[in-house]
């Protein structure tokens, strides 16, 4: 499912104007605070009830009911990226706590619009989808609404492009839960936590699926590692923020960020380092000695990269998924140019 | 100043410290001259040579440091002493600099690559975040009396011995099919840092009343590291002068790195015969600290503390 995201990207670059509304308006809005990809919608999983499935789903937290999230995706959805509004989820957390929205993974769609609006103002956009039942194979390529919004940089055509799609490999993430926590209580009564004051002063937790590590602060703040997307990783969030919840503590989900995605692949090809180092000297810092990899900091986007002979590389340092195709998609020609015969 | 004055230094060494002398670097050392511009197979006498060298060097400094160290009254040597000692040359005290730098940097990528070692990093306590670099830049500060020295930490220029290095590294694999560059980029992983405790044996450690702590020993590592790639650069240039080329006015002027590519080109053309004049001889080692323990200028005998090891160091 990867090679759809780096086709939408490569399209979503060469075709920034259009707003094709092929699909029916249906999520709602569109402040996409963790992802800008347009996703192609699962007709089949987007209007299950997916609360029950995501209750099914969450590992060792079996009694864990997150209905209080409306915005939830099931297990088979965890590929898809989701857009999300925090407004939307502060909203119906507190209004319509029983209200089921359901923020399909479909596409945005004549985003600009949505956005200006609010919360409130998105619902109306709502409505069941009939048309989505019929909906041809996901290849079909969605406007991104962001695409104005956000300046591009030129990208290569499609024609020199890679092929080969850059895998997550893990992703950080923040987010406060806007309440003092009692750690000791928490470590006491939470399965898989751990506490030692002693070396560190939060809580170490982990879940199951997505498998995931969280350190939880007693001011609130938690950080989130180990997810293989973005929306794992505020999948796996959430269900922390209801743990805590669960204790008795009025947890919230305030500033969901990610901090950092690292992400991995492979041009199958033996690099020369030493050649790369030469050329490329103001970016590129090659210490055998130290560290088998030569450290590639690229300006735009800021990402760095690990270039190994073997012709692995990591990249790590992004914000956003774009910026990681983006700079191995700025590096591959470079690498090109140094293969080891 | 040249082998005859330091062998009786090292016979001292071995004898004071016999225990120092069974640990033995020749394998690593021949790998590491090899990733360092000498040839495919260096010899073995060159390697043993290489090895009392840095040797001798490195306790030389080490004696040195605990000295500074109990100077200012601490109870173990650490990276400040050994910053100290280094004051002088600019050039190097600069690539130490960016050295410590370096591995600062690789650790804090690294650290966000694995979830484990974040874990680690958090538990581990102490805020490890540019500790190197804190550590240089507080310790130049306090003895940085004309303000060049902390000057260094914006200069940009580019080392000229390093580049050096890098093209002559990379004329080297530049004809290498790709076994052989996997083999050479092995031998270029080699260093002193990563064989810790066998490093330390090496040098006796143990038997130190003042003894180095982490960031020393890494530090001393890289000095280490220096002096071998020091000592094979200059061995490099004295080959390359030994070759007389007839009726070439300018072939002292040409530099290092063309006439080896020059003279390796040559010698394998011929055959294997010659294949061993490709590598470095002891010769070259021993010319190459004589010239450069030769200081020329009025005051050249009375001047520089280090004189009276009799070799002057290499690495700083």
């Amino acid at each position: 499912m990867e090679e759809t995201y780096l086709e939408l990207y490569l399209d979503q670059c060469s075709a920034q104007d259009a707003l094709t509304p092929s699909r029916s308006p249906l999520l709602s809005p569109a402040v996409p605070y963790d992802v800008d990809m347009l996703t192609s919608s699962n007709p089949e999983t987007a209007f299950n009830p997916q609360l029950e499935e995501v209750t099914e789903a969450s590992g060792s937290f079996s009694a864990v009911d997150l209905s209080f999230l409306p915005d939830e995706l099931s297990q088979e959805n965890k590929d898809q990226t989701v857009i999300r509004s925090k407004h939307e989820v502060e909203e119906n957390c507190k209004t319509q706590s029983r209200q089921i929205r359901l923020p399909l993974p479909s596409q945005l769609d004549a985003g600009l619009a949505l956005n200006s609006s609010s919360g409130s103002g998105s619902h109306s956009h709502l409505h069941p989808a009939d048309g989505n039942s019929a909906q041809p194979s996901p290849e079909k390529p969605h406007s991104m609404p962001l695409a104005s919004i956000t300046p591009m940089t030129p990208m290569a055509p499609i024609s020199e492009c890679s092929g080969i799609v850059p895998q997550l490999q893990n992703i950080v993430s923040t987010v406060n839960l806007a309440c003092k926590l009692d750690l000791k209580k928490i470590a006491l009564h939470a399965k898989n936590a751990e506490y030692n004051p002693k070396r560190f002063a939060a809580v170490i937790m982990r879940i199951r699926e997505p498998r995931t590590t969280a350190l939880i602060f007693s001011s609130g703040k938690m950080v989130c590692t180990g997810a293989k997307s973005e929306e794992q990783s505020r999948l796996a969030a959430r269900k922390y923020a209801r743990v805590v919840q669960k204790l008795g503590f009025p947890a919230r989900f305030l500033d969901f960020t990610i901090q950092n995605m690292v992400a991995s692949c492979d041009v199958r090809f033996p690099i020369s380092l030493e050649g790369l180092v030469l050329t490329h000297q103001q970016f590129s810092s090659y210490e055998p000695e130290l560290f088998p990899g030569l450290i590639y900091r690229m300006v735009k986007p800021r990402i760095v990269l690990l270039i190994f002979v073997s012709g692995k590389v990591v990249l790590t340092g992004a914000k956003k998924r774009s910026d990681i195709y983006e700079a191995f998609e700025n590096i591959y020609p470079i690498l090109k140019g140094f293969k080891k015969a | 100043m040249n082998n005859t004055a330091a062998s009786p230094m090292s016979a001292a060494s071995s004898s004071g410290r016999s225990t120092g002398k069974s640990v033995s670097f020749t394998a690593e050392l021949q790998s590491m001259m090899f990733s360092l511009g000498d040839a495919r197979r260096p010899l073995h006498e060159t390697a043993v040579l290489v090895e009392d060298v840095v040797h001798t060097q490195l306790i030389n400094l080490l004696q040195q440091a605990a000295e500074v160290s109990q100077l200012r009254g601490a109870r173990v040597i650490s990276a400040e002493d050994l910053l100290f000692l280094m004051r002088k040359d600019k050039k190097k005290l600069r690539r130490l600099l960016k050295y410590m730098f370096f591995r600062d940097y690789k650790s804090k990528i690294v650290k966000g690559i694995d979830e484990d070692d974040l874990l680690e990093d958090k538990l581990s306590g102490s805020n490890n975040v540019n500790k190197r670099q804190k550590i240089a830049q507080d310790f130049l500060n306090s003895i940085d009396q004309t303000g060049e020295l902390l000057a260094m930490f914006e200069d940009d220029e580019i080392d000229e011995v390093k580049q050096e290095r890098m093209e002559r590294a990379e004329r080297q694999t530049r004809v290498m099919d790709s076994a052989q560059y996997a083999e050479f980029c092995e031998s270029r992983h080699l260093s002193f840092s990563k064989k810790g405790s066998k490093f330390r044996d090496w040098l006796d450690c143990g038997s130190m009343e003042i003894k180095p702590n982490v960031i020393a020993m890494e530090i001393l590592a890289y000095l280490a590291y220096e002096t071998v790639a020091q000592l094979v650069d200059l061995a490099l240039l004295v080959r390359q002068d030994m070759v007389t080329k007839a009726g070439d006015p300018f072939s002292h002027a040409i530099s290092a790195t063309f006439i080896q590519y020059h003279n390796s080109a040559e010698s394998t053309a011929a055959c294997g015969v010659e294949a061993h004049s490709d590598a470095i001889q002891p010769s070259h080692i021993r010319e190459a600290i004589r010239r450069y323990g030769h200081k020329i200028g009025p005051l050249s005998p009375f001047t520089s503390a280090y004189r009276r090891n009799g070799m002057a160091f290499l690495a700083c």
